[in-house]
């Protein structure tokens, strides 16, 4: 149980040697070169750039991004794994740059369980605390307590290897919760798990984070993990945040492009539209359709002074509906159908809209009932729109939203 | 096709056959040497001559003989060169086992030029011959006084480390960081962490790089011979050479008994300790 404050964090690798350029064979063009999108300095490589967050105590939360972002970066800071080039990490008030793993009162899951493979599952829960000197009636008790929790005491006496995936992440969880850590941290314990496991530990985390009290930090790449795990979320890329806030509050007002497109399964539709403004009223112009615009976005589009302009607009799939033949149908888009994928309680369909591709969501009921039979086939022509309420408007410059870019998005705390 | 997949299959066999055939030839020249020793150590020393490869008649059997003899005859206690090369063995194993699975893990862990360099010269030294350095060297074990069986040891160490440090690095790359990682977040310093964590992981490797040591060291005849005193200290091997009777006749017999008594140590720690080195102790660390 602890407080966890990150200020201004930077992690910086240091420039090594340029490596030799292989010669291309002749006849061979020769290698692209990989470029990465970080940052690169004088000092080097930026993998995690001024990093501020304050993780509240017993609070989960969640760092999520592409591969490369700099989220297990930023946690192995947090553990002490990786030294901090600048910035201040604090636990519970306390200072711990220079602090050693072991000091920090903190426990690890790791994404490919690092279980000790010669020790049993009860010697590897045990570990840390006979580290510790623990009492070993104590010992005894707390890894028993630890077992029962987690569903491996029929295990307790097994040898990692002949455990399954499920149960070798199961041990590890045990192993960090034994010793009661002030801060408890994950780094895609479930990427290794099949799709069905992943599904039950994620419940199970849930399930754990209610037994026992302490701060959790969490990093995945899966935004279904992190939208259901975390109290709240931090969205990063190419080390830098993107945007920290609950789940529902990134899902509604996504800061820029990128997490709009990286939250939400499937992902956000986008086209070129136009922001009108007539006097103090603004509307959207998007495939010759005009869009208007309800007041609390006028409002909020007035107060940040946007002016008319050509913009990115964003509709969420399940927020695109199609024409089902009853009443206006002046203010509808149109497209193709091209791929119609059968979900079970959805169908997404991927509509072909002057050569991009748009996905919308129906309830299957709805294509059974409400659409005539067949209307919705691959090939046929439909009409769809989506309400100004839920659409998103983002700069085309700056990618931001233009709702909320005077607004701090980079929260350091809520 | 069927057809043709059977007459694959009988190309195939008859290849394993050839193959097999060269190989049961490869053994048997490989261990016909062995046979001799063993089947000579029981003949009478006239008959090892004459029907070097005849097994023992009732005329050429000499029973126990051969190893009485080996071990009384001669000028020196063969226990006493017992013990020289087994606390020669023991401890140079013992120190090549723990300083460069020390030093492997170091090389391994920390990525800089020094353990780069220290790395290469290691592997430097596995193409160096002894042969190159003998003589100065033992002038050198000499001078610094490492002329006796309790400091040979150290001079092992040395000629010991390039192979052992190779195999090592090797096996340590494979463990994965994690672990570590997880022994130090746990609660593990450094040198902790490479005493209950990687030893044992590295139990296998352990086992395989000893049973090399222990072959060459107890084998060894060359550098104890160059270095120590042989008048005082003699080491199996030394004792086995200086197997001469009366006027420098060599009782072959009593030599091959002794060479029997010398090699069965091994074998019977290799046998002993073969099972670990199949063993797979790092399975189910980690995923993959």
């Amino acid at each position: 149980m602890a407080e966890v404050v990150l200020e201004h964090i930077e992690k910086i690798y240091p420039n090594t040697e340029p490596k030799k350029k292989k010669k291309p064979k002749k006849g061979q063009p020769a290698e692209p070169e990989k470029k990465s999108n970080l940052k690169i300095t004088d000092e080097g490589v930026v993998a995690v750039e001024d990093f501020n967050l304050k993780v509240a105590d017993r609070e989960f939360v969640v760092l999520v991004g592409p591969s490369g972002c700099g989220k297990s970066t930023t946690l192995r800071m947090v553990a002490g794994l990786e030294s901090i080039t600048r910035g201040t990490l604090t636990i519970d008030g306390v200072e711990m740059n220079d602090v050693a793993p072991k000091d920090r009162d903190i426990a690890m899951v790791f994404q490919n369980y690092a279980l000790y493979p010669h020790m049993t599952v009860r010697d590897n829960l045990a570990f840390p605390l006979k580290l510790r000197k623990v009492d070993p009636a104590e010992i005894n008790k707390k890894v028993e307590e630890a077992a029962q929790i987690l569903g491996i005491t029929q295990f307790l006496d097994r040898k990692p290897k002949a455990l399954s995936g499920g149960q070798r992440q199961r041990v590890a969880i045990g192993r960090a919760i034994v010793r009661e850590p002030k801060v408890l941290l994950m780094d895609e314990p479930l990427s290794n798990l099949d799709a069905k496991l992943r599904n039950q530990m994620r419940a199970e985390i849930i399930k754990l984070r209610q037994r026992i009290n302490t701060t959790f930090m969490y990093v995945t790449h899966d935004q279904t993990e992190a939208m259901t795990l975390g109290d709240r979320i931090v969205i990063m890329k190419d080390g830098i945040v993107q945007q920290i806030g609950t789940p529902q509050d990134v899902y509604d007002h996504p800061a820029n492009i990128f997490v709009s497109g990286f939250i939400g399964v499937p992902q956000m539709n986008y086209f070129n539209a136009d922001l009108k403004k007539d006097g103090d009223t603004y509307s959207v112009l998007v495939e010759g359709v005009t869009i208007e615009l309800p007041e609390d976005k006028q409002q909020r589009l007035r107060e940040n002074g946007v002016e008319a302009q050509p913009i990115t607009l964003g509709a969420r799939p399940e927020h695109v509906s199609i024409y089902d033949g009853k009443g206006d149908q002046s203010h509808m888009l149109s497209g193709v159908v091209d791929v119609s994928e059968m979900m079970g309680s959805e169908v997404h369909l991927h509509l072909n809209v002057d050569g991009q591709d748009v996905i919308v969501i129906v309830p299957t009921t709805d294509v059974n009932f409400t659409f005539e039979k067949g209307a919705l086939d691959v090939g046929k022509t439909v009409k769809f729109t989506f309400s100004g309420a839920v659409v998103h408007l983002f700069s085309k410059e700056t990618e931001e939203n233009l709702e909320y870019k005077n607004q701090e998005q980079h929260t350091f705390d809520l | 096709m069927a057809e043709k997949a059977k007459g694959g299959l009988e190309a195939e066999s008859k290849g394993l056959i050839v193959l097999s055939v060269i190989l049961a030839i490869i053994c048997i020249i490989w261990v016909l040497p062995m046979v001799a020793v063993v089947i000579n150590s029981f003949k009478l020393n006239t008959f090892v001559k004459t029907e070097t490869f005849a097994l023992p008649t009732a005329e050429s059997f000499a029973g126990w003989d051969n190893f009485i003899k080996g071990v009384t005859l001669g000028n020196y206690n063969f226990w006493l060169a017992t013990w020289y090369s087994a606390f020669i063995t023991i401890a140079s194993s013992a120190l090549i086992l723990l300083f460069t699975s020390m030093a492997a893990w170091y090389i391994a862990r920390v990525d800089s030029i020094f353990c780069k360099v220290v790395y290469f010269l290691c592997i430097f030294s596995m193409v160096v011959p002894f042969q190159m350095v003998m003589f100065t060297l033992s002038r050198t074990a000499t001078q610094l006084h490492l002329d006796t069986p309790w400091t040979i040891p150290i001079i092992y160490l040395g000629f010991g480390a390039g192979l052992a440090i190779f195999m090592f690095v090797g096996f340590v790359k494979s463990i994965p960081l994690e672990i570590e990682e997880a022994a130090a977040i746990d609660g593990c310093s450094p040198v902790r962490t490479f005493f209950n964590v990687d030893v044992p992981m590295l139990r296998p490797t352990m086992i395989s790089v000893g049973i090399l040591e222990i072959m060459w060291v107890w084998n060894d005849y060359l550098l104890p011979y160059l270095v120590l005193d042989v008048e005082k200290y003699r080491t199996i091997p030394i004792f086995i050479q200086y197997l001469k009777g009366s006027y420098g006749t060599v009782d072959l017999g009593a030599t091959m008994a002794l060479i029997l008594l010398a090699i069965i140590p091994v074998i019977v720690f290799y046998l002993c300790a073969q099972k670990y080195i199949i063993e797979g102790v790092a399975a189910g660390a980690v995923k993959g």
